[in-house]
C-alpha cells in the first residue's frame, strides 16, 4: 500500500475566465482524516472534482492510492458525497441505493443486504416503518440526508470525499456524520473533506490544507500548522498578589518579546525560539506559586483569518472576504 | 460495461414503470382504433342502415304487395326484425292506419312506414314518413325496392310464374366503387398512403415525446446534482449512452405494444364494425418483409439516437424547465418543419423534395421511411440516406458528449451559442 492516498503534483485547471487551481501540489496521507480549506470560490470543488475524475487537469498529475485517478478500478474505491445534494425524487429509495451500488461495481443481491443493514443503522428501517419502500420525495430532508449518505459509503471506500459534508445537517445527522468520519478512520480508510467551518476541521481533522484563489496557502498536520504559523502564546496565573515579583522576567528581551495583561492572566508572546520550559523554570525559582501555566495554541479560525483573511482584503479578490465571513457566521 | 447496464436498466424500469407510460401505452390503441373505426363508421352513414328494417308497410293495395315489397326490402331475409313489419289494411281504414303509425313513430316503436296503395300497382306514387326520411341512401334503398316490387308484379301479370320470375328480378347487384385521381387509381394505394402516414407519426410522435423525456431526465439529474454523483462513478460517455439506449428501448416497447395491438384491432375490426351496424370494407396492410422491417427500425434507432442525444445536450446546458423549452426550440423546428413535409413528400414519393429530405440526417429518419411505404426506393439511395444518417448520428453524439460533459456542471445563467461551442473545444 502506498504511503499516500492521494498525491496531486502540479495541478492547474483553467476556464475561459479564470484559473480556478493553480500548481497545486497536496498529498493526503493514507487512512488519515483531511480537511480542505478554504473560502467558497477557492477551488476545492474543482479539486474535489479532479480527484474524482469528474474534470480533467490541464496539467500536473493525480494519483489515487498509487494509481492514475482516470483508472475505472479506482473510483470504485471512491465514495464521494456533493456539496449540493439530491437523489432521484421520484425513484424509491432502496432502488436509489441500489443503482449508486451497481455504478461502484456492487453486485445488486449483495447491494440488497447492505442496503438494509444501513437502513436500520440509520433508523431508516424500523419495525413500524421501512422508509426503504417510499420514495425520496416523500422522505424529510434530514432522511434524504441519511439516504445520502449511505449511498456513499455503500460500496466501502477506502477513500471517502465529503464535500461541505456539515452544510444543511441537522444537529444529530452532523453528529452522525462526525461519528462515522470517526468510525471511517479507526477502519483505516481517508477522508477528505471540504470545508469552510473551521471549528470541525479542527477537532476531526488530522491534516489540513487551505487554499485560497486556487492556490494552497498552507498544509500540514494540524498540530504542525498550529506551530509553525499562529504565535506561540503563554497564559500565566499565579496565586495571591504574586505578580510584582516576575516583573524582571517578564521584561527579559531575550525570552519575552511581549507580556500582556490579560486581567485575570497574563497572556505573553515568547521571541521566536523562546523555550516555554525556560520561562516556567525561571518563574518557579523565583518562588512564585504559579496556578495557571498554558500554552495557548491559535484556533485554526484564526490562522485561517489571518492567512486568507488577510489575502482576501486585497483588490485581488475581494469576493473571497465575503465567503469567509458567510462562513464564519453560517452553519454550526 | 456493467455499469452500463445498471444505467439502462434504471432508465427503462423507472419509466416503464411510471403511470404515464401505462396511459400513454394504454391510450395508442384506442386513439390508432378510433382512427381506423371511426371513419369508416362514419362513411357507413351514407349507406343505408338497419333503420329501413324497423319500418311498417300499411298494404292497401289488397293483393300481397306489401308482403313482396318487404322481401324485397330486407334482401330476401325473413329473419324477424330484419324485415319491416306488414299491416294489411282495407283503403277505407288507411287514414285511421296511419295515424296510428305516426303515434308509433314518434314514441320511436317504429322509424317509419310506407303507405301502398292501387296508385302504386299502376306505378304512379307511394309515400314514405318516418325519422328516417333525410337520410338519402335509406329512402333510395326503399324506393329501389318499391319499383323492383311493382315489376315483379307487372311481369307476374303477363303470364311469368314465380320461380321465373324471382330470376328475372333478382340482380344481386354488387357495386364497388374505386376513386381515379390525377394520379391514378387512388383505391388500393390507399391501404399504403395510409400506412406511410401512420409510420410518420409513430416516428415523429416518438422522437418527439423521448427525446424531450431524456431533456428531462438529463435536467433532473442536474438540478438534483444526482450527475455528479454518477459522473464519479462511470465516466459521462457512458451515462449519456445507457440514458439514450435506455429511454430507446421505452420508447421501442411503447411502439411494439402499439403495433402489435393495433395488428389486433385491425383483425377484429369486422366484428367490432358489424355490431356497430357498419359494413365491413375489406382493408388490408401492404405487405412488409423481414427486411423492410429490419430498415425501418434501423432508421427509427439512428433518427432517435440523432435527436435524443441533441435533446440530452440542451437538457444539460440548462438549469429549468422553461430554460429546456426555450434552448429545445431549434430541434423542435428541425422536427416539425420535417412533419410538415409528411403530406406533400405522400402525395409526391418520387419527387426532389422528397428525395432530398430522405437524404438530410434531420429529416430522413422519418421522411425514408414514409417513401419506402408507398413506393420502392432503390438499394443505392437507400443506402446513402442510411449512410448519412449514421454520419450525422456520429457527429451528434461526438457534439453532445461534449456540450453533456461540461453542461452538466456549469450553474447558473444559460449559455449563449458562443459559449456552448467553447465547451465542444474543452477538454474536459
Amino acid at each position: 500500500m502506498t504511503e499516500y492516498a492521494i498525491d496531486i503534483v502540479n495541478v492547474t485547471k483553467r476556464y475561459a475566465e479564470h484559473t480556478a487551481v493553480r500548481d497545486l501540489t497536496l498529498r493526503v496521507p493514507s487512512g488519515s482524516v483531511y480537511g480542505l480549506l478554504g473560502p467558497n470560490g477557492a477551488g476545492k470543488t474543482t479539486t474535489i472534482r479532479m480527484i474524482l475524475n469528474i474534470i480533467a487537469p490541464d496539467s500536473g498529475t493525480i494519483h489515487i492510492f498509487g494509481r492514475p485517478s482516470s483508472d475505472p478500478k479506482i473510483t470504485e474505491r471512491l465514495g464521494y458525497l456533493p456539496e449540493e445534494r439530491g437523489l432521484y425524487r421520484k425513484m424509491q429509495v432502496k432502488r436509489v441505493l441500489k443503482f449508486l451500488a451497481e455504478l461502484k461495481g456492487v453486485k445488486g443481491s449483495e447491494a440488497e443486504v447492505r442496503i438494509d443493514e444501513w437502513l436500520e443503522r440509520l433508523s431508516l428501517k424500523t419495525p413500524e416503518k421501512d422508509w426503504g419502500l417510499s420514495k425520496v420525495d416523500e422522505l424529510s430532508r434530514g432522511m434524504q440526508q441519511k439516504v445520502q449518505f449511505i449511498g456513499t459509503l455503500l460500496h466501502d471506500p477506502d477513500l471517502v470525499i465529503l464535500d461541505e459534508p456539515f452544510s444543511g445537517l441537522d444537529p444529530i445527522n452532523a453528529q452522525a456524520l462526525k461519528d462515522t468520519v470517526v468510525e471511517l478512520k479507526k477502519r483505516g480508510k481517508t477522508v477528505i473533506f471540504s470545508t469552510h467551518l473551521m471549528d470541525n476541521a479542527e477537532r476531526l481533522c488530522d491534516s489540513v490544507c487551505i487554499i485560497a484563489r486556487g492556490e494552497k496557502v498552507l498544509d500540514g498536520t494540524v498540530t504542525a500548522v498550529k506551530e509553525e504559523h499562529g504565535q506561540r502564546n503563554i497564559a500565566l496565573a499565579l496565586e495571591g498578589d504574586g505578580m510584582h515579583g516576575i516583573a524582571s522576567i517578564l521584561s527579559d528581551n531575550s525570552l519575552v518579546k511581549r507580556a500582556d495583561d490579560s486581567n485575570r492572566f497574563f497572556e505573553i508572546e515568547l521571541v521566536p525560539g523562546g523555550d516555554p520550559q525556560a520561562l516556567l523554570r525561571r518563574i518557579v525559582e523565583s518562588g512564585a506559586s504559579v496556578q495557571r501555566f498554558e500554552m495557548i495554541q491559535p484556533s485554526l479560525h484564526e490562522i485561517f483569518l489571518q492567512k486568507v483573511g488577510a489575502g482576501a482584503r486585497a483588490p485581488r479578490a475581494g469576493a473571497g472576504a465575503g465567503g469567509i465571513e458567510e462562513g464564519m457566521t453560517g452553519h454550526g | 460495461m456493467a455499469k452500463l447496464w445498471a444505467i439502462i436498466k434504471r432508465e427503462y424500469l423507472e419509466r416503464v414503470r411510471s403511470k404515464w407510460f401505462v396511459i400513454a401505452t394504454l391510450f395508442g390503441p384506442i386513439f390508432f382504433s378510433a382512427i381506423i373505426i371511426v371513419p369508416a363508421w362514419l362513411s357507413s352513414r351514407s349507406k343505408a342502415t338497419s333503420d329501413i328494417y324497423n319500418t311498417a308497410i300499411l298494404d292497401a293495395t289488397g293483393n300481397g304487395f306489401g308482403h313482396r315489397l318487404a322481401l324485397n326490402i330486407a334482401g330476401d331475409s325473413t329473419i324477424p326484425g330484419r324485415m319491416p313489419e306488414v299491416r294489411v289494411i282495407a283503403p277505407a281504414a288507411l287514414t285511421q292506419a296511419e295515424s296510428l303509425a305516426t303515434h308509433q313513430v314518434m314514441q320511436k316503436d317504429k322509424t317509419g312506414y310506407v303507405v301502398v296503395d292501387q296508385q302504386t300497382l299502376a306505378g304512379e306514387s307511394a309515400r314514405y314518413a318516418g325519422r328516417n326520411a333525410t337520410s338519402i341512401a335509406d329512402m333510395a334503398q326503399i324506393k329501389s325496392a318499391i319499383r323492383e316490387t311493382i315489376l315483379a308484379s307487372r311481369l307476374e301479370k303477363v303470364g311469368l310464374d314465380n320461380s321465373r320470375m324471382r330470376e328475372i328480378t333478382f340482380i344481386p347487384l354488387d357495386f364497388s366503387t374505386e376513386r381515379i385521381t390525377e394520379k391514378g387509381r387512388a383505391g388500393s394505394g390507399m391501404a399504403s398512403v395510409m400506412f406511410g402516414f401512420a409510420i410518420g407519426f409513430l416516428l415523429y410522435a416518438s422522437i418527439v415525446i423521448y427525446g424531450q423525456t431524456i431533456m428531462s431526465g438529463v435536467l433532473e439529474e442536474k438540478t438534483t446534482r444526482v450527475a455528479e454523483v454518477v459522473m464519479s462513478s462511470v465516466p459521462t460517455d457512458t451515462l449519456l449512452a445507457g440514458k439514450v439506449l435506455g429511454v430507446g428501448a421505452v420508447g421501442l416497447t411503447q411502439q411494439i405494444i402499439w403495433i402489435v395491438t393495433t395488428y389486433i384491432l385491425l383483425q377484429l375490426r369486422a366484428p367490432i364494425m358489424a355490431k356497430l351496424g357498419a359494413p365491413t370494407m375489406s382493408f388490408t396492410l401492404p405487405d412488409i418483409s423481414l427486411g423492410a422491417g429490419m430498415i425501418f427500425l434501423l432508421f427509427f434507432l439512428f433518427g432517435f439516437i440523432f435527436y435524443s442525444s441533441l435533446f440530452a445536450a440542451v437538457g444539460s446546458s440548462v438549469n429549468s424547465e422553461s430554460e429546456a423549452r426555450q434552448a429545445a426550440s431549434p430541434l423542435m423546428i428541425m422536427i416539425v418543419s420535417t412533419a410538415v413535409f409528411i403530406q406533400p413528400v405522400l402525395l409526391n414519393p418520387t419527387g426532389t423534395t422528397a428525395r432530398v429530405l430522405s437524404l438530410v440526417p434531420f429529416s430522413s429518419p422519418i421522411i425514408m421511411p414514409i417513401r419506402m411505404a408507398v413506393i420502392g426506393i432503390p438499394p443505392l439511395e437507400l443506402a446513402a440516406s442510411l449512410g448519412f444518417l449514421a454520419i450525422g448520428c456520429l457527429v451528434a453524439l461526438w457534439l453532445a458528449s461534449r456540450i453533456y460533459r461540461v453542461g452538466l456542471l456549469m450553474y447558473g445563467k444559460r449559455p449563449s451559442m458562443r459559449e456552448m461551442a467553447r465547451w465542444v473545444t474543452y477538454a474536459r
